[in-house]
């Protein structure tokens, strides 16, 4: 756990940040959110000491940490930044080992280590290990930097716009290999964003801060349908019944019996498409590779002729992927129904329109209830607050 | 272009009844076949020069490589012609026909391992052109030049003079790292040693060396130390060598991309581990490539410090030009350049060694 009390910074006349509290639990994710120049990066750097705090005190597990070294309470607290600054002279599963070296780990115990934290994130070490971070890609070496702060098994991670620097469709990888790792090794974690969708979907509490100031302290949900001020209400957006959908995963709406085979259109008979409109074509191992639409088998086309070849990369969503880009995928291709495919491309399920409509249903009557009622007429009048 | 005229037109030796006398001109066919052959090469880079990009590189090798080894034998052959039935102490000294030659083999040369994509082709190729300057040198040819008359009277001393020389310029580049590199670094953490520390030193660059040596004495005699001889030679070495150095070394650490220290020391190291573990290593090309500067310009310099009594190569070139036997002179300046090439290539070879695959260019497929 991880309690900040009144903490300030100022730089001369200026006020970077202006006597924030707030407390994470053990094991959750605290999602930075605000405009530029809000403070949040002072907030974060102000935990491991990299700034010292003006005045306010700030506890690691009811421990202040002007008690110990900063050199020491760092090797103890995971640090990724948007730049990632990897050691260019030092191969990718060196510098995984950077902090356990610095603790003094012997070699047998920090090199498997890194192998398997390099594994972890996604990039198998009999690869990657050897490499120099000039031959990664910019996900790739987000990766590793990941994987750095994980090396010496910190409970804190401090993560200051981790994927700011990488393309959004990289950057949705990444958000969701995050979010499954998170699920596995149950971190306290900081994260810094702009991107307000970012934070809804990692987010188990969001810090909304605004000038040096913490505007609200609550979980993505009540910041969306409770917002305590216009200004929230602005910064998380108006569409916010969409943004919900950032919430929930295509694992929670997909439907796994979905019809397969691997003999080609060919071997496709009518009967097939009893209760499923798509019929999938995959390869041996079950990696996608095409689907056939029923209805054009109806229509007369003869059967070799029905198939759609796609690649997966492009044409399916993952398990993991929210329901927000899933939606957003399927009007893209303007399909209804769309394929999902696990880290290797094979078949899993499907994913409908109608799955998603129904949680967007749930989450409406929701919001409507709330809007009826108390929510927007309790809404502090900007003007009027300050 | 310009290497084939000037060996064709200008004189390619020089005979001279006595050491001292001005010389009779002799063209490059004194030298028979060998002279027809380097005509030959020089012809091959002018063919390498127009052929297409990817035959160009081992051409002008070839080119070059041959010219130089041709000119070499020429040389060899238009002295030995020249000397027979002439009295011993007449002289063949090589003429500026067979300097502009020389020196167009060699840009043709660097032009060819430029033009090379291959390292393999290259390093074949060096070996290939050092095993056939050592077999010139081996013929015995040369050995009939005035160079080679002169080195043979002063082989004695000669050896002793490279040895004094390299001890003058290895100490100069020494301290000059010893206290370089500390400076360096001092001036990439504060700001005064910064301004002050590179402003005196880039002073100290603009002083023409004479006038160093001469500027020495005062401060040297005030601390009752000699103002001539080997230690004012290597404080001025010394002084010389510190500008490549502290500036690369300043440069190199202030270069260091922020967000790679800012991970540093976000995953707890204290500033030494910084400076040794990241600072260091990532600044290493341009510090070694300082020293290489460093290395280079001091061994130059050092010629001067003959003046002063210092020893070293510097006194065959000044006793030459005081007897006006210019072949004297040749002797103390090619072993010097040929010092300053040993001493960058070695730098490059080092840097090569010491330096992580990761940040070098080209170092990792
Ligand atoms: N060293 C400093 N000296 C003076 N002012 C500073 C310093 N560091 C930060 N500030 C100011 O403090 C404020 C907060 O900066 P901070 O970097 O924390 O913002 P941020 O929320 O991380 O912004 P961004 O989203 O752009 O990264 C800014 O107004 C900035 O100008
Ligand atoms: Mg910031």
């Amino acid at each position: 756990m991880i309690t900040l009390r009144d903490v300030t910074k100022s730089y001369g006349e200026v006020t970077a940040v202006d006597r924030v509290s707030f407390e994470v639990p053990s094991g959750e994710v605290c999602v930075l959110i605000g405009p530029s120049g809000c403070g949040k990066t002072t907030t974060l750097r102000m935990i491991n000491r990299l700034i010292e705090p003006t005045s306010g005190t700030i506890e690691i597990d009811g421990r202040d940490i002007m008690d110990s070294r900063p050199e020491e309470l760092r090797r103890h607290i995971g640090y990724v930044i948007q730049s990632v600054g990897l050691f260019p002279h030092l191969t990718v599963a060196e510098n995984v080992a950077t902090v356990p070296k610095l603790l003094g780990w012997e070699r047998r115990r920090y090199e498997p280590k890194a192998l398997e934290l390099l594994e972890i994130v996604g990039l198998p070490p009999a690869e990657y290990a050897e490499k120099y971070p000039r031959q990664l890609s910019g996900g790739q070496a987000q990766r590793v930097g990941v994987a750095r702060a994980l090396a010496a098994d910190p409970p804190l991670l401090l993560m200051d716009e981790p994927f700011g620097a990488v393309d959004p469709l990289t950057r949705e990888r990444l958000q969701a290999e995050f979010a499954r790792i998170q699920r596995e090794l149950r971190k306290t974690v900081i994260f810094v964003t702009h991107d307000v969708d970012e934070a809804i979907k990692l987010a188990d509490r969001i810090a909304l801060m605004r000038a040096g100031r913490l505007e609200q302290y609550d979980t993505p949900e009540t910041l969306l349908d409770h917002p305590a001020s216009k200004f929230v209400h602005d910064f998380m957006g108006s569409d916010r019944a969409l943004k919900r959908l950032g919430r929930a995963c295509v694992a929670d709406v997909m439907r796994t019996d979905v019809e397969s085979t691997t003999d080609g259109t060919r071997a496709i008979p009518r009967e097939a498409c009893t209760d499923s409109r798509f019929v999938y074509l995959t390869d041996e191992s079950g990696v996608l590779e095409g689907w056939v639409d029923c209805r054009v088998l109806d229509a007369g086309t003869p059967p070799e002729d029905a198939g759609t070849p796609v690649d997966w990369r492009e044409a399916a969503v993952h398990p993991e992927t929210t329901l927000k880009d899933a939606l957003s995928r399927m009007l893209g291709f303007g399909f209804r129904n769309v394929a999902v495919v696990d880290a290797q491309g094979r078949l899993v399920g499907e994913v409908s329109l109608a799955a998603i409509e129904a949680t967007m249903a749930d989450a409406d009557t929701h919001i409507a209830n709330l809007e009826e009622g108390e929510v927007l007429g309790a809404l502090p009048d900007e003007e009027a607050r300050s | 272009m310009v290497a084939l005229t000037g060996c064709a037109l200008l004189p390619f030796v020089e005979f001279r009844a006595n050491r001292i006398v001005s010389g009779e001109p002799e063209s490059v066919l004194a030298a028979g076949i060998a002279g027809w052959v380097l005509v030959a090469f020089v012809v091959l880079a002018l063919a390498g020069a127009v052929a297409p990009e990817r035959a160009r590189g081992p051409l002008l090798l070839a080119a070059g490589a041959g010219s130089g080894l041709a000119l070499l034998w020429a040389l060899g052959v238009a002295a030995v012609r020249l000397q027979q039935g002439a009295p011993a102490i007449a002289r063949v000294s090589i003429g500026p026909g067979a300097w502009l030659a020389g020196l167009g083999a060699l840009v043709v040369w660097f032009a060819g391992t430029r033009a090379t994509g291959s390292a393999r082709v290259r390093r074949t190729a060096g070996a290939v052109a050092l095993l056939g300057v050592a077999a010139v040198l081996m013929w015995g040819g040369l050995a009939e030049l005035s160079i080679a008359r002169e080195y043979a009277v002063q082989s004695r001393r000669f050896w002793g003079l490279v040895r004094q020389h390299l001890v003058l310029a290895g100490s100069g580049v020494g301290f000059g790292v010893l206290i370089g590199i500390p400076l360096g670094v001092l001036a990439s953490r504060n700001r005064v040693v910064r301004e002050v520390g590179l402003g005196v030193v880039s002073v100290i660059q603009t002083i023409p060396s004479m006038a160093m040596l001469g500027l020495l004495i005062a401060p040297l005699s005030a601390l009752g130390l000699a103002a001539i001889g080997t230690t004012p030679a290597v404080i001025a070495l010394t002084l010389y060598a510190l500008l490549p150095v502290m500036r690369n070394t300043f440069v190199g650490l202030a270069g260091v991309d922020p967000g790679v220290i800012d991970a540093g020391r976000g995953m707890g190291m204290g500033r030494l581990q910084l400076l040794v573990r990241v600072e260091a290593p990532l600044a290493l090309p341009l510090v070694i490539e300082g020293v290489r500067a460093a290395a280079v310009l001091v061994i130059g310099i050092a010629a001067v410090t003959a003046f002063i009594g210092a020893g070293g190569l510097g006194i065959l070139v000044f006793q030459g030009w005081g007897q006006q036997a210019d072949d004297l002179t040749l002797l103390g300046a090619i072993p010097m350049v040929v010092l300053a090439v040993l001493a960058d290539i070695s730098m490059r070879g080092l840097r090569r060694l010491v330096v992580s695959p990761g940040i070098e260019e080209g170092a990792v497929s």
